[in-house]
């Protein structure tokens, strides 16, 4: 079987800008995957191209197998597109939305109630089926554009930004949506600038920069290239502590901060974690406070851009 | 229920994607579903609907009374001043539903929806020839409406029940004509404030510079001429000729006039359309 999306040095200029360089995308079926980078990076111009709705310059993208300028029919037929904005609907209510794109998208005609409900359901929309779109709050009028996007069980299911400008709540509806994965298997690319959104949902990550992929692979993978775990302990004897685990087959590297705390460096935080909080028993060494972190994708972002990515703090 | 338990893209047999009486069949179904999305919003806008339906109706009865007693009827060749206006006033309607019908159109540019559209699996002219459609059966009702009140009036159709279903093909007609070239406006345009500007400044001289209110032979020259190249000339004397003498075979010349006018407009429509969205992948 095909990938569910296959690029090669596709490129895309608007004029002198050039929004998208040699990209070289690879999206096997059944991924969750998120393509994430700042504001302008190419996204939406990538996500355009593999929508059928800009014809690349150069370079060749296929949805499914097929080609978007030679056989976008096949590719519409086999995409739902969720749009970063919301879809106006003027004064249709949420249910004749669904039915009029399921029409569109020549469902059955018999068929056509029930999975418009079915639709509705998904997103948890159906108890308010019946009121007009105007009336739908920013959460709502969303999910109604993904009950559209996967009202014909799209193969690949395309969502820019879909947690773009909704509250806290709606956010995390959109989330457990993907994150559930009620789309029966499909594929999900994702478009982001949210960290947390692409390292909660996606199993793969692209990061795109200046319309290139920087680095991609699993969210774990890329925070282990970047480095180890890190143990925090705060305590009155660093030096001694210090002395007691530095030779562990686990201890990549310990440093001594500001405040007296050490910083251990770990490959595992899970294998380090027991084995520092045994040993300062063991030795008597009374521990205040114990902590780890991992790397998140913000450091991924920094060593490879050298910008930090998180402009704006996410309420999550 | 799930939506993976109904698993769609399998269709039934005999209804292959690649079959003609399938992609006919789909394509008729794309028409009717964006067909039945503008009428839900016009029924849904009462005071749209009550005032689009009416409007002829009123500009008939106000225009006819009044004008009809400052009228030479040497000059338009008959003392059936309302039977005269009849035509006029129908052609007026086309040209008004041409402007306010391209808004859609419009809105869907700007709010993106036409986007959303583009991403479906639909042929491209199926969003202009729904509106195409819904235009017809909205001044369709219109038509019948005003011919209604001019019956009310003392206005007889000379061509009886048939010579009205003339009139509504000719309304049709010249609808593919008005309905074509806003579009293709809609398209072509920047921002709607283009569009309003453009359409309010052609839409009058359009109808001052055709046969609506005064017939060709009192013209002077170069209106006459302006006057004949005028697609809407050639709907009203279709109609007025309906209306007031009886079938004449320059009825059938002004609608091949018209439908080539159709057929160009049509070909322009699609032509902007395509340029517009040249960005997008044809398909």
């Amino acid at each position: 079987m095909s990938p569910a999306i296959e690029t090669a040095g596709l490129r895309k200029a608007f004029g002198e800008h050039v929004a998208i360089e040699g990209l070289d995308l690879t999206v096997e079926r059944g991924d969750v995957f998120g393509l994430l980078g700042p504001n302008g990076a190419g996204k939406t111009t990538t996500i355009r191209m593999l929508t059928t709705l800009l014809a690349p310059d150069s370079g060749t993208a296929r949805v499914c197998g097929f080609d978007v300028t030679a056989q976008p029919r096949e590719v519409r037929r086999r995409i739902g597109y969720v749009m970063q904005r919301v879809a106006y609907r003027g004064l249709l209510t949420g249910r004749e939305c669904v039915e009029i794109e399921a029409a569109l998208y020549h469902l059955p005609r018999r068929e056509i109630p029930l999975l418009a409900e079915a639709a509705l359901d998904a997103v948890g929309m159906l108890p308010h089926a019946d009121r007009r779109w105007t009336t739908y709050s920013g959460g709502m009028q969303k999910r109604l554009d993904l009950a559209c996007g996967l009202l014909h069980s799209p193969e690949v299911l395309v969502l820019d930004e879909p947690s773009l400008g909704l509250d806290v709540q709606s956010r995390h509806n959109v989330w457990d949506f993907v994150s559930d994965r009620r789309l029966g298997g499909a594929t999900i690319l994702l478009a982001t600038n949210y960290l947390d959104e692409a390292d909660r949902l996606c199993n793969k990550i692209a990061i795109i920069d200046n319309g290139r992929v920087v680095v991609q692979g699993s969210p774990s993978e890329l925070k282990k290239a970047v480095g180890a775990d890190v143990v925090e302990v705060a305590t009155r004897e660093p030096e001694r502590m210090r002395r007691v685990i530095e030779t562990e087959p686990w201890v990549k590297k310990i440093v001594i901060g500001d405040l007296g705390d050490l910083h251990i460096f770990v490959e595992d935080a899970t294998v380090a974690l027991p084995a520092v909080m045994r040993m300062g028993l063991e030795h008597g060494i009374e521990l205040e406070k114990v902590t780890y972190s991992q790397p998140s994708l913000d450091d991924v972002f920094l060593l490879h851009t050298g910008r930090e990515l998180r402009e704006v703090g996410v309420a999550s | 229920m799930t939506v993976e338990q109904l698993d769609v893209r399998k269709s039934a047999p005999g209804d292959g994607p690649d079959s003609v009486a399938g992609a006919r069949r789909r394509y008729a179904q794309e028409v009717l579903a964006l067909a039945r999305r503008w009428w839900i919003e016009l029924l849904r806008e009462r005071l749209n609907l009550v005032f689009s339906l009416a409007q002829p109706a009123i500009w008939l009865v106000f225009f006819g009374a009044g004008v009809e007693r400052a009228i030479d009827t040497e000059v338009i060749g008959t003392d059936d001043y309302i039977g005269f206006m009849l035509a006029g006033i129908v052609t007026f309607t086309i040209v008004g539903n041409g402007v306010s019908g391209a808004m859609p159109l419009l809105w869907d540019k700007e709010t993106g929806y036409l986007d959303r559209l583009m991403s479906m699996p639909i042929a491209r002219s199926s969003v202009i020839v729904s509106r195409f459609v819904f235009q017809v059966a909205q001044q369709s009702a219109q038509i019948l409406l005003v011919v209604l009140v001019a019956l009310a009036l003392g206005v007889r159709i000379a061509t009886g029940p048939l010579g009205l279903l003339v009139i509504l093909l000719t309304a049709a007609l010249l609808t593919m004509s008005v309905t074509a070239a806003f579009s293709a406006l809609a398209y072509a345009v920047p921002q709607h404030g283009t569009f309003f500007a453009v359409a309010g400044f052609v839409s009058l001289p359009l109808l001052f510079m055709s046969n609506a209110f005064v017939p060709l032979d009192a013209m002077p020259v170069w209106m006459e001429v302006v006057a004949r190249i005028n697609p809407l000339t050639y709907a009203i004397e279709a109609m007025r000729t309906l209306v007031l003498d009886g079938w004449e075979s320059r009825v059938a010349a002004s609608l091949a006039v018209l439908g080539a006018a159709g057929a160009i407009c049509l070909a322009l429509g699609t032509w902007q359309f395509r340029k517009q969205t040249g960005e997008r992948v044809r398909g």
